[in-house]
């Protein structure tokens, strides 16, 4: 990276307590460039205002509101307006850059607010967002303003071409690949598993699918086990299951960093059933880095990722049977699963925050060229002039 | 006395509107300039690399003057002439790095390196260009902005047509 120190702002849409894709990136984006000796500002929503690092600048406490099948936790409003004004006008940044600036959110405020070099990623991919078109009128001028565009993978570009009509470069999530290459194998959920990571909770993450593909596998391998991670309640799930099928299930919770590359090493396969709503899949590239064998359903995300099949086995997604028997598959041939998992794992290597912040940091200076740091729009609008107000 | 009011709050809300799309479209124009002012200056850059590659050890006679020729066309070939020309140079590069085979000298790794990072940044460039150009098309077509020839004098862009997939 070049030695010129820039000042960087980043806009985080969504509530930055709340654990989520966008957050998690933000965050890691974050501590790279500042590892690299740039200062970062990262504005965000924050309930909790004790428990933020360093570089996060509260823009207030977020609301909850359904969006894209998930509750989001995000702010707008006059209030939210003036801090991210605020923000911007004491920040002195060289760039901003925005995530999700197509929702209504403090990265769309602070778009609207701010001149300069801006560039956005865009990470949701959706192709059923009706809403979109209502409002595209209303947020074309905006995005607009973004001099360069990342999406986070093929599916988010084409929504973006699709219902905002520009078109972005594909700069995919990071991971830190280097945290996954030395995990070891744990005994506990080694053996035959099937491994599950996610807020198993929502529908749209999948666990039902596999739930219902259970059976079927079972007649084949036994003794199969299913290990699941991440925060929710298993009561929720354990209730309406069958008492036989019960046994078979391990809720671990939210676990470290750390366990959670030692549980992708360690399982048999890992089952991705998600069965939308999803851009990028940064988890498969997780488990890919960890040496996993993947399963995954066939959204456009996952099959992008998954590079059709090459990297990991793809079914028909919400289809069980189709589940049941790639598992069975994958399970009964352990040089299958090998041969796989060594190509995933090496594939994940361009993943890693090494590769992908340089990328991120090419749009940058990018974006930059010909432009003097960012400036609120309203310092440079011609009655503000006139009135002697700057 | 209303319709006076309301005739005001209309050429007021109109002045507003019309002064936000000029601004909105001289951002454009401004973008559609410095923009290609970047690609222009990375595209210069991997010419020069590129001269440099066909005096190093990698390149045979034969392929330096293929090479040189091509990168010299790309610096002065015109704005509508330079995608066809610098695809010509993406493409004499390919050949030759192609039929190179292993490269060991230092010196030879670190051009081909620097290649391979401007070629990431032609690719940025090149789309953040085609972008602005696209949207200035589109703004500059809209009804109000040519009845107030809002746009000006300034010149309709020039659609770059390399694609960055071509790279």
């Amino acid at each position: 990276m070049p030695l010129a120190k820039k000042r960087i702002g980043i806009v985080c849409p969504y509530g930055w307590d709340t654990p989520g894709g966008v957050q998690s990136h933000v965050g890691d984006l974050a501590e790279y460039l500042i590892a690299q000796g740039h200062f970062v500002s990262v504005l965000a929503p924050v309930i909790n205002e004790e428990a933020i690092p360093d570089y996060v600048i509260s823009a207030g406490r977020p609301i909850s509101i359904p969006y894209n099948g998930a509750v989001a936790r995000i702010l707008f409003g006059p209030l939210a307006f003036a801090r991210v004004k605020q923000w911007i006008g004491n920040g002195n940044f060289d760039l901003l850059h925005l995530h999700e600036p197509a929702i209504p959110s403090i990265s769309l405020l602070a778009c609207w607010a701010s001149e300069g070099p801006l560039v956005g990623t865009f990470h949701a991919a959706s192709t059923r967002q009706k809403i979109a078109f209502a409002i595209t009128p209303f947020i074309e001028p905006v995005i607009e303003k973004l001099t360069a565009r990342i999406a986070v993978s093929e599916a988010a570009r084409e929504t973006l071409q699709i219902h905002l009509d520009t078109d972005a470069v594909v700069v995919p999530n990071g991971i830190y690949a280097k945290r996954f290459s030395d995990a070891h194998t744990d005994p506990r959920w080694s053996g035959n598993t099937i491994g599950f990571m996610g807020r198993f909770e929502e529908n749209r993450k999948g666990l039902s699918v596999l739930i219902e593909a259970l059976p079927l596998i079972i007649e084949k391998i036994p003794d199969i086990r299913v290990i699941v991670a991440g925060p929710g309640n298993p009561a929720t799930i354990l209730e309406d299951m069958d008492p036989h099928l019960r046994q078979r299930f391990t809720f671990l919770g939210r676990i470290s960093e750390q366990d959670k590359a030692n549980f992708m090493s360690s399982v048999s396969i890992y089952v991705a059933p998600n069965t939308g709503g999803e851009s990028f899949g940064i988890i498969l590239a997780e488990a890919l880095a960890g040496g996993a064998s993947v399963l995954a359903s066939d959204i456009p995300a996952f099959d992008s990722l998954l590079g059709h099949g090459k990297y990991g086995s793809l079914f028909q997604s919400e289809n069980a049977q189709d589940l049941a028997k790639r598992a069975i598959e994958l399970l009964n041939n352990p040089d299958l699963r090998t041969a796989i998992a060594k190509a995933g794992r090496e594939y994940a290597q361009s993943f890693d925050w090494d590769v992908v912040a340089e990328r991120i940091y090419d749009v940058y200076e990018m974006a930059m060229v010909g432009h003097d740091g960012v400036t609120l729009s309203s310092d440079s609008r011609a009655w503000n002039k006139l009135l002697g107000r700057n | 006395m209303n319709k006076f009011l309301a005739a005001a709050l209309f050429i007021a809300a109109l002045a507003w509107y019309l002064s936000f799309l000029a601004g909105r479209l001289d951002r454009l124009h401004n973008r559609v300039e410095t923009s290609w002012a970047n690609l222009d200056g990375l595209l210069q850059r991997r010419a020069a690399i590129a001269i440099e590659i066909a005096r190093s050890e990698i390149s045979d006679p034969a392929s330096s003057l293929l090479l040189t020729f091509a990168a010299h066309q790309a610096r002065d070939a015109s704005v509508r002439d330079r995608s066809q020309a610098e695809t010509g140079l993406t493409g004499a590069l390919g050949i030759l790095l192609e039929s190179s085979g292993e490269i060991s000298t230092p010196i030879e790794l670190d051009l081909v390196r620097e290649l391979d990072d401007l070629t990431q940044k032609i690719k940025v460039a090149i789309a953040m260009h085609v972008e602005a150009v696209d949207r200035t098309q589109m703004v500059r077509k809209k009804f109000l902005i040519r009845i107030f020839r809002l746009a000006g004098h300034a010149p309709a862009p020039v659609i770059y047509e390399f694609e960055g997939d071509v790279l």
